[in-house]
């Protein structure tokens, strides 16, 4: 895989790894010496203000996850790369699957072609799945990839939170 | 007078159009502060803007192209509808949510604001005026064919297409207009309706007509003339007959003078413009190079060409990947608040368009019915504007043939406003030089003026066909950039230049000659889907320049891709920093209130 390289292998439990990875990336931070909270504030002072002022979420501890996955610390950018791969592996998912279902069928109808006459309530099926039966297939395809996607942000703020 | 009816009527629809596009812009200017505070409120929440989406999207090519190809080509033109769809599930996938939080308004936003180079600013200028160019020559085309197919070709081309243009120019310059979410909404729903009722109430009457008349298209008997039809060609045309069939003609045919009973044999014939062709009932229907041959084709897949498979997947790489590329769609995306609203308004999308395009597969079944003419004439994209007529005839008929070219006007007028806008937008801004104001008023003009010039010299394509080109050239340089520039921190400038200049490059210069209508046949069928290559050429070429230009990529790009995905409710994507990005520039600057910093599109 070209995309978003160099991170580690999601493997069966995408979060399990990103939690993992995040862990051990904060250990070797942590063995580091620390750039400081104060230093980064002092090269980049309009940055940590922007933070604040996102009022949301306004306790210290975010602030400073934040902070860290802003100034590209290891920890933040392991976090950040762990929930681009887990959406984009999300998306090629369902993408392959629209692509094996607009490929499939005028392949189906080309290799078999007396499926092409049969009649299903006075319509012949080719017209019953191009003219009606895949809009619902679409919808539900969007429907499934909003609410995974909106899990994962989920899951992604969740852990920044904590 | 049956002709002159018709023309009031549809000058009448036009006005109407005309009125409530200019009332409602006036409508909202006044209560500009009122929504100003809404907007900012977030009240327009994703079902105005689903709605604002599907009612600028779509054009001639769906409210009257889908009719004409179906008629044509059967269960093969589905894909049209089907591919225009699918391209806002991709859009979904891949792009509207990071897109939305990039904060861009165009796409030369986006590719300044990602990778931080004037230089892909400029391409992408290129090809958002290019892509919008090839888009609004079908809109003006079907304009044109509007005014002429009511009258029965006695006022040209040229008189609808500029009626369109004339409303939009005087819309955009007393600013009026605004490309108002609420505006663009209605025009959705005015669409739906302008084409539902005259179908529902063609089916309910076809209903009432005998069973044979109504199943023989599901039988495989060959298309057959129900009355006695006089076709007088429009255009220079090449018929196919599957059998030898006697026919009454006066004109030329072949090249040779002919006046009286000729019988044909199978194969083609050429038949020159202005050539009367008399059918008796019960006479088989000839049809244009193309068209499917008889029923039996016409209702199974791949049926009227050998070459169908492969021109069928290439449409749909250009239909799926090229909606993501369209520069008066993306905008629209600029007025939800922030991501996971982007996500809930294309799925609404997806179901507004879904139900849209039921009504056009209906009304190509009907015009198969009733106007099997058009299939001798070549005019298909004038299916639906007849239907009303050939079905029913009386003020019914007049009814609802002014209900329906009012939905196309209303079709054309708002697909063309936003194309207009979005063209104007990178002209004025990037391209003319000048002061600002003066520069889009004189924007305006040079972008429409190019695709108007290019519809009425040359011999044009179907209207989906011809929005078609526009989707493979937006597939092959606006896809990669996107995709790419979302998902991949690898992404340089010099490798998106380069890919965009090849594909899209490529893709231009194979839809160019097609859209000109210059090229045989057989020709013609490879070049004008030319996205199953280009697409993938564009994406190599990104992805393989990119690595070897490494040291281009961004330094910030970590904390881009941060702002593009992260959840919104951790506010990354809240803040706005143009200075950190470079001055960006306002896309439509009479447009666009930038006094709020710019966010929300109204």
């Amino acid at each position: 895989m070209s995309l978003a390289d160099h991170a580690p292998d999601p493997g069966e439990d995408p979060w399990a790894a990103l939690e993992h990875a995040a862990e051990q990336a904060a250990r070797a931070a942590a063995t580091r010496p620390s750039p400081g909270y104060p230093l980064v504030g002092g090269a980049k002072p309009a940055k940590r203000e922007r933070v604040v002022l996102a009022k949301r979420r306004s306790s210290r501890r975010v602030v400073r996850t934040l902070a860290d996955l802003e100034d590209q610390t290891s920890v933040g950018e392991v976090l950040v790369r762990q929930l681009v791969r887990v959406q984009l592996v999300l998306s090629i998912r369902l993408m392959l699957l629209t692509a094996i279902v607009l490929v499939g069928i005028p392949l189906l109808f080309l290799l078999v072609p007396s499926l092409s006459t049969v009649t299903i309530l006075n319509l012949r099926l080719p017209w019953l799945l191009l003219g009606l039966v895949i809009y619902p297939f679409f919808i539900a395809v969007a429907w499934s990839y909003n609410r995974s996607a909106d899990r994962n942000e989920q899951d992604f703020a969740e852990m920044v939170e904590n | 007078m049956r002709e002159q009816a018709d023309f009031y009527v549809t000058i009448a629809a036009m006005v109407l159009i005309a009125l409530w596009t200019t009332l409602t812009g006036i409508y909202g200017a006044r209560t500009r502060s009122t929504s100003d505070f809404l907007v900012a409120s977030r009240t327009v929440g994703p079902r105005w803007n689903a709605a604002a989406i599907s009612g600028e999207y779509l054009s001639a090519a769906s409210f009257l192209g889908v009719a004409g190809l179906v008629l044509k080509g059967g269960v093969d033109a589905l894909w049209y509808p089907v591919g225009f769809t699918a391209g806002y599930l991709a859009l979904l996938l891949f792009v509207a949510a990071p897109l939305r939080r990039s904060g861009a308004y165009s796409l030369p936003d986006f590719a300044e604001l990602r990778l931080g180079s004037v230089r892909l600013r400029r391409i992408c200028t290129l090809f958002v005026i290019l892509i919008g160019w090839l888009y609004l020559v079908p809109q003006l085309q079907g304009a044109g064919l509007t005014v002429a197919a009511v009258t029965n070709h006695h006022y040209p081309m040229w008189i609808g297409a500029a009626v369109v243009m004339v409303i939009v120019t005087f819309n955009i310059y007393t600013g009026w207009i605004r490309s108002i979410t609420i505006v663009q909404a209605f025009q959705y729903w005015i669409k739906l309706t302008a084409l539902a009722i005259p179908v529902f109430v063609l089916l309910i009457h076809n209903a009432g007509d005998n069973q044979k008349f109504r199943n023989s298209l599901l039988s495989s008997a060959p298309l057959t003339f129900t009355q006695p039809a006089d076709v007088v060609l429009p255009g220079d045309v090449t018929l196919a007959v599957s059998e030898p069939m006697p026919i009454q003609a006066a004109g030329t045919v072949d090249g040779q003078p002919v006046s009286g009973l000729v019988t044909w044999a199978p194969g083609e014939h050429h038949v020159a413009k202005g050539t009367t062709l008399h059918f008796e009932a019960g006479s088989r229907v000839p049809v244009i190079h193309g068209a499917a041959l008889d029923n039996e084709s016409w209702l199974r897949p791949m049926g009227s060409s050998p070459h169908a498979l492969p021109a069928t997947y290439s449409l749909l790489v250009a239909l799926l990947l090229g909606t993501m590329g369209l520069p008066h769609v993306l905008g629209r995306y600029y007025t939800d608040p922030d991501g996971r609203a982007a996500r809930r308004t294309t799925l609404l999308v997806l179901a507004l368009l879904g139900v849209f395009y039921l009504f056009p597969m209906a009304s190509g079944w009907l015009a198969r019915l009733y106007l099997p003419q058009l299939l001798v004439s070549g005019n298909t994209d004038a299916a639906l504007l007849l239907l009303p007529r050939a079905a029913l005839g009386g003020w019914p008929a007049l009814l609802l043939g002014g209900l329906i070219a009012a939905g196309a006007f209303a079709a054309f007028v708002s697909a063309a406003t936003g194309l207009v806008i979005s063209v104007a937008g990178v002209l004025s801004t990037d391209v003319l030089p000048g002061r600002l104001r003066g520069k889009f008023r004189a924007a305006t003009v040079a972008a429409w003026s190019v695709p108007l010039a290019f519809m009425l010299a040359v011999s044009s394509l179907d209207l989906a066909q011809g929005v078609g080109l526009a989707f493979a050239v937006a597939a092959s340089s606006f896809c990669p950039l996107l995709v790419l520039g979302i998902w991949w921190r690898g992404l340089t400038d010099t490798g998106a230049a380069a890919g965009m200049l090849v594909g899209g490059g490529l893709a231009t210069a194979a839809v160019l000659p097609a859209a000109a209508g210059v090229l045989p046949p057989t020709w013609h069928a490879v070049l004008a889907q030319p996205a199953a290559f280009t697409v993938p050429l564009a994406f190599l070429t990104m992805i393989v320049v990119s690595r070897r230009t490494r040291d281009r990529i961004p330094s910030d790009v970590s904390r881009i891709l941060l702002r593009l995905h992260a959840p919104d409710r951790l506010g990354l994507s809240e803040r706005q920093d143009p200075s950190q990005f470079g001055a960006r520039i306002g896309v439509v600057p009479t447009a666009l209130p930038r006094s709020r910093g710019g966010r929300h599109r109204r």
